[in-house]
């Protein structure tokens, strides 16, 4: 799949006007929504590489691309989990083992007080390559890939695959849908404190105690469309002139803007 | 009973002329909605409603500015009408009587007629004064947006006024405001940006030709201004890789 999109700076003062404006052109209302990120980077697996023995049985195709895997570039890689508003600032639910020493665990969680379980929490796993570089059309376009990752705890798994735990954050924003086009505006929080923990939180502090990435609130917009084939010529052009109509329509708001092909990216050096 | 004169004669063409075009434009009214498969573009409906409906109206014209001159014609077969073989239009032009099918047309369009401006409105004078019940509202609310944006799509937005008002001549137009207003027909609102410190202005809603959707011309005016400290390159890279800026 592909990825093609424009960014925006969003100052914070203009944030309420421009949902409004964005509401109204897409005759939606915002969708509010909060995302537990964590950035995990692949390393190279000591023994991995280069590998020469127990190859024989594999076709001389399958281990030139085996070997273009394991040696070829390494990348960042995002972890992401949706959120509630109510998943911040609450405790941790009744250790399930207690639960089921009651004999009641039939019933499901106790839903009436608000609490955040890190067992439960769904992952969904985002790859994105650097964004492609030379093409001719101003619009960021980016091989992406995203596969949904079991509940709970993922770092072993991600251990598994070669990757280690960077850091985490929370974006915040609203998305909307234009036809075929996805807008996202959205920002970073930190978790307050600031220390860089080596493994993902099991507990959110509360909404109001995160911090902001960007000190001043302001926002990034994002207006992306997903494609489902990228070498399909004929498709990635018209989602890029999608993409720039919604620029026309939107400059006298903000500009939209290819971004920089370095900020976004992904390969560990 | 005296002949007719040229003048009545040319009233009697007339009225069969009218008639003749509302029959044409019904045809083809009627083999469009048979003949065209998927039906025809509800434009074109309209478009062929409306001719028809004048049609009508010239009709019903006709028929009422000479009603003393048709109610007062006869028609009888000369000696020369060709009475055997034309039977069935000589029974058709000798009727003094409607079909009853058209009898029935009539009666129905009668009492619609009476119901529309009849009884029920003089009977309750107050009707027009009375607020809309829940219902009515509904309605309205739901056919008041689409027919507001539907008008608002068919004019030319931008600029300071309305083309009525530039063709009667701008200096006539009472705004209340007490700077000037420019005529720049929509162009370069947002050049303004500066010069006033309210909030945020639309200052015009415009749609390019060809274009379905508006733009909206937003002067970003803010009291007080926040510029990022954080540029936007510096914010994706953390997004993406997490490293602090």
């Amino acid at each position: 799949m592909h990825e093609q999109s424009l960014f925006a700076s969003v100052p914070v003062h203009q944030h309420h006007e421009l949902l409004q404006q964005l509401a109204g052109l897409t005759a939606m209302q915002p969708r509010h929504c909060l995302e537990r990120r964590l950035i995990f980077k692949a390393y190279r697996k000591p023994g991995m590489a280069g590998r020469i023995g127990a190859s024989q049985d594999l076709q001389q195709g399958d281990l030139q691309r085996l070997n273009k895997m394991l040696n070829g570039n390494m990348y960042y890689t995002q972890v992401v989990g949706p959120v509630s508003e109510s998943d911040f600032g609450s405790t941790a639910p009744i250790d399930r083992d207690t639960q089921m020493a009651g004999m009641d665990d039939s019933k499901p969680y106790d839903s009436s007080s608000p609490s955040y379980d890190y067992e439960r929490q769904p992952w969904k796993l985002e790859f994105r390559d650097i964004p492609e570089a030379g093409t001719r059309s101003a619009v960021t376009s980016r091989l992406m890939s995203s596969a949904t990752l079991p509940r709970g705890d993922v770092v072993e798994a991600m251990n598994a695959w070669g990757y280690h735990f960077i850091t985490e954050y929370v974006v915040e924003g609203d998305m909307f849908v234009l036809n075929d086009i996805a807008i996202f505006l959205h920002r970073v929080l930190h978790y307050p404190g600031g220390d860089e923990s080596s493994l993902p939180r099991r507990q959110l502090p509360a909404l109001k105690d995160m911090t902001l990435f960007e000190k001043s609130g302001s926002y990034v917009l994002q207006a992306f469309i997903i494609v489902q084939d990228g070498s399909n010529q004929e498709t990635m052009k018209t989602a890029s002139q999608h993409l720039f109509g919604l620029r026309e329509q939107l400059k006298s708001a903000v500009l939209l803007e290819q971004a920089d092909r370095l900020s976004l990216d992904t390969r560990a050096k | 009973m005296s002949n007719l004169t040229q003048e009545q004669i040319k009233v009697l063409e007339q009225s069969r002329q009218r008639l003749v075009q509302l029959t044409r434009s019904l045809g083809s009214l009627i083999a469009s909605l048979n003949q065209s498969d998927p039906l025809p573009p509800w434009t074109s409906l309209q478009s062929q409603a409306s001719i028809i409906s004048n049609n009508l109206i010239s009709v019903s014209d006709q028929l009422s500015d000479q009603r003393d001159l048709l109610s007062n014609l006869v028609a009888y077969p000369g000696p020369e009408y060709p009475g055997r073989t034309q039977a069935n239009t000589l029974e058709q032009l000798l009727r003094t009587k409607l079909d009853p099918r058209v009898e029935d047309w009539v009666a129905r369009g009668r009492a619609a007629g009476t119901e529309s401006t009849g009884p029920s409105n003089f009977s309750d004078p107050d009707a027009a004064y009375k607020p809309l019940s829940d219902a009515q509202l509904a309605e309205l609310w739901e056919w008041a947006p689409l027919e507001a944006n539907q008008e608002a799509r068919r004019r030319n937005w931008g600029g300071n006024f309305t083309l009525e008002e530039r063709e009667a001549g701008i200096e006539n137009v009472v705004t209340g405001l007490r700077r000037q207003l420019e005529d720049d027909d929509g162009e370069e609102e947002s050049e303004g940006e500066e010069e006033d410190g309210e909030e945020m202005d639309v200052v015009g809603v415009h749609r390019k030709p060809g274009a379905a959707e508006f733009e909206y011309n937003i002067a970003p005016h803010h009291p007080h201004p926040v510029q990022p400290f954080v540029p936007l390159d510096l914010i994706l890279r953390y997004m993406t890789t997490g490293r602090m800026p």
